[in-house]
């Protein structure tokens, strides 16, 4: 007999399941409660490099309330059944809305989309897991409440929780997600509704303003974690500075990098330029304005050469180097004579302004981001290859010049091995960098799919037995990550795992816990 | 070995008691007001498909009476790598009015 269903949880029957379903529809009611081939699909398509069929989910259930979710754990447990929780869904690039094994039950919080509180004088905002940057963005600007949000690229369709609990980054001086979350409410396995920090304690008005509460600091085991389900996330907003000068500074080549980063990290550390800032090579910049098939016929990545000719006809550097100054005016004219200063040191540099840039369509993307306001202009990336085909290798580096050039260098020539472009940027914390590059690949091309798994495969080989530690991978990568750091952190997260959630029942996978 | 099926039946405890008095464990503040929801096809397009569509990032769509079988197949499956957009995002009734938007000319609106 065939089964009704797509896909089924690993070791559960049918039988079972089906008693899972027939509760999970008593909670949610049946037009909440997706199983058919038709209602999945959005919740299969990958940009990964492996069949879909390996992340295909056997059902999405979609609860609006913190009732719904407690019940819901109630029936996992009761009948074994694992679920996968997404937010607004849109992890591209880390395996989407689909979950990290075949047969798990996607818990998707879309709907559960409700703006608790934004709070004008003390900055933050209090949300649930649906809301998405648009809906907040709008939400702010309708009420004049004249704060900024900090978004990743593909801001509008993705959503401050999944993002943070991902410990994904934005652009703005609040760039650094998770550092600005503050008090979180997760339902627990057992079905328990923890509030984090100060949250845990009745009557308290400081859950959203002050991070640590007492005792041991548990907010970070929720993220990039299977732990619990996230239901309600604070963070803090940025007040809309008086005065914004974005600019960017261009490099003619590659081994610019180590000025670039010597020069960045003081200003960064010392807080003169105070957002993350973003250093991006001409192929990533260059799908926004240019063609692949106008520099390369034929198999192969792009030659050092080709590239050159692209930032020749399109005016772009081989390192482009996007930041911006945020105060008043009078803060930003000092500043931006120690940025000038700094940089024109050398001679190499070519500082823009808005001025020169004009109607550039990669800087005026850039800018927007470093503002917090909304452009889904990074997707040009797609159009490279072609093909659909993505998967983010993001190793952290030192802020330190001669580290950058080395990964660089590194991820370059393991990519040409496998006949792949270098699309890559660093973007700029304090002291580190997220080394993002974006493995771009055509996954309608079954050969150029296996050397794209091969050739991140072999990334991630490469770059842990060199001491670099990628912050954040795809789903079907995520166990090969999880070994790189050992087996001490691994068994520390193996133990939290069973002593929170001994049925296994929240994301079994994720960050290789199980 | 004991003390970890104690553990399992103290958590079978609790389960039991969520299904039974869930009322009892909801958060102060769980009052049902309704959450998001689109106003019309235009809005959609404005603040999903135009950032790409109207942008040179994808190809246009709009008043080129694309069928809406199609639109709607895309929307819902993607294509290469334009993201699939899930019935939790946009509400198969609020697909219709997309639809509706996308596939009609401009004059029609
Ligand atoms: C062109 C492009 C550019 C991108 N640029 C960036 C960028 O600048 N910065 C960046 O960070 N990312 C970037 N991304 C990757 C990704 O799209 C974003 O990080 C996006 O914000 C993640 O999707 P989401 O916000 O919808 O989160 P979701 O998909 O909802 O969640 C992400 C993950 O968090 C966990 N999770 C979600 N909700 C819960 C919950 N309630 N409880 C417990 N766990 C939960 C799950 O493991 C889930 O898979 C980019 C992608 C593309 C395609």
């Amino acid at each position: 007999m065939t089964s009704q269903y797509i896909a089924l949880p690993k070791g559960v029957a049918e039988q079972t399941f089906d008693a899972a379903i027939s509760s999970f529809r008593n909670v949610l009611g049946d037009a909440a409660v997706l199983t058919s081939a038709e209602q999945l699909a959005p919740y299969i398509k990958t940009m990964m490099p492996v069949p879909d069929a390996n992340h295909m989910p056997s059902a999405a259930l979609l609860a609006t309330t913190v009732e719904q979710i407690q019940k819901i754990v109630a029936i996992c447990n009761q009948h074994k059944v694992p679920i996968w929780t997404i937010s607004t869904g849109k992890n591209l690039g880390y395996g989407s809305a689909a979950p990290a094994e075949r047969g798990q039950v996607v818990l998707d919080l879309k709907r559960m989309n409700r703006i608790l509180e934004v709070d004008k004088d003390l900055a933050y905002a209090l949300v649930e897991p649906g809301v998405t940057y648009q809906q907040l963005y709008d939400y702010i600007n309708e009420h004049k409440l004249g704060l900024w949000l900090s978004m990743p690229a593909p801001t509008a369709i993705a959503g401050p929780v999944g993002n943070t609990l991902d410990r994904g980054v934005g652009y703005t001086p609040y760039g650094e997600h998770f550092l600005f979350a503050c008090g979180m409410e997760v339902v627990l396995a057992n079905g328990e509704v923890l509030r984090t920090g100060m949250g845990s304690m009745p009557n308290s008005n400081t859950w959203q303003v002050f991070k640590w509460g007492y005792g041991p600091y548990l907010d970070g085991i929720f993220t990039q974690s299977n732990y619990g389900i996230v239901t309600k996330f604070g963070f803090w907003l940025m007040p809309a500075p008086p005065a914004f000068k974005p600019f960017v500074i261009q490099y003619q080549h590659e081994e610019d990098i180590v000025e670039i980063v010597e020069t960045i990290r003081p200003l960064r550390i010392n807080g003169i330029i105070p957002n993350a800032v973003v250093i991006a090579h001409a192929l990533y910049e260059a799908p926004v304005i240019a063609r692949r098939s106008d520099y390369v016929s034929g198999p192969g990545s792009i030659s050092d050469e080709a590239v050159r000719k692209i930032t020749k006809d399109h005016k772009l550097g081989i390192w482009n180097v996007y930041a911006a100054l945020y105060g008043t005016q009078e803060q930003i004219d000092v500043n931006w004579q120690i940025v000038t200063q700094a940089f024109g040191r050398s001679g190499k540099a070519k500082i823009l302004t808005e001025q020169e840039m004009g109607d550039d369509p990669a800087f005026n993307y850039r800018a927007k981001l470093m503002r917090g306001d909304m452009t889904l202009t990074e997707f040009s990336l797609y159009n490279w290859r072609g093909g659909g085909g993505s998967m983010w290798f993001a190793p952290v580096s030192q802020a330190r010049g001669s580290e950058t050039l080395k990964q660089m260098a590194l991820t370059k020539q393991i990519l040409a091995k496998y006949g792949l472009d270098y699309s890559g940027e660093f973007i700029v914390g304090m002291r580190d960098m997220h080394h993002i590059v974006d493995v771009l690949y055509d996954k309608t091309d079954p050969e150029q799919t296996k050397a794209a798994y091969q050739c991140f495969d072999e990334l991630l080989t490469v770059f842990s037995a060199q001491g670099y530690g990628t912050y954040r991978v795809n789903t079907a990568f995520m166990d090969k990550v999880a070994e790189t750091y050992g087996p001490v952190q691994r068994n520390v997260h193996k133990t939290l795992k069973h002593a929170l959630d001994p049925n296994g029942i929240l994301a079994p996978g994720k960050s290789g816990i199980r | 070995m004991k003390i970890i099926k104690l553990g399992q039946i103290v958590f079978g405890f609790i389960f039991t008691a969520i299904l039974a008095i869930s009322p009892a464990w909801s958060t102060p503040e769980e009052t049902p007001h309704p959450g998001f929801a689109w106003q019309n096809g235009a809005e959609i397009y404005a603040k999903i498909c135009a950032y790409c569509h109207e942008a040179q990032v994808g190809p246009p769509i709009r008043n080129r009476e694309l069928p809406p079988a199609y639109i709607r197949a895309i929307v819902r499956n993607g294509k290469r790598a334009m993201p699939a957009f899930r019935s939790s995002e946009i509400d198969d009734e609020s697909l219709v009015k997309l639809v509706d938007f996308i596939s009609k000319k401009e004059t029609e609106h």
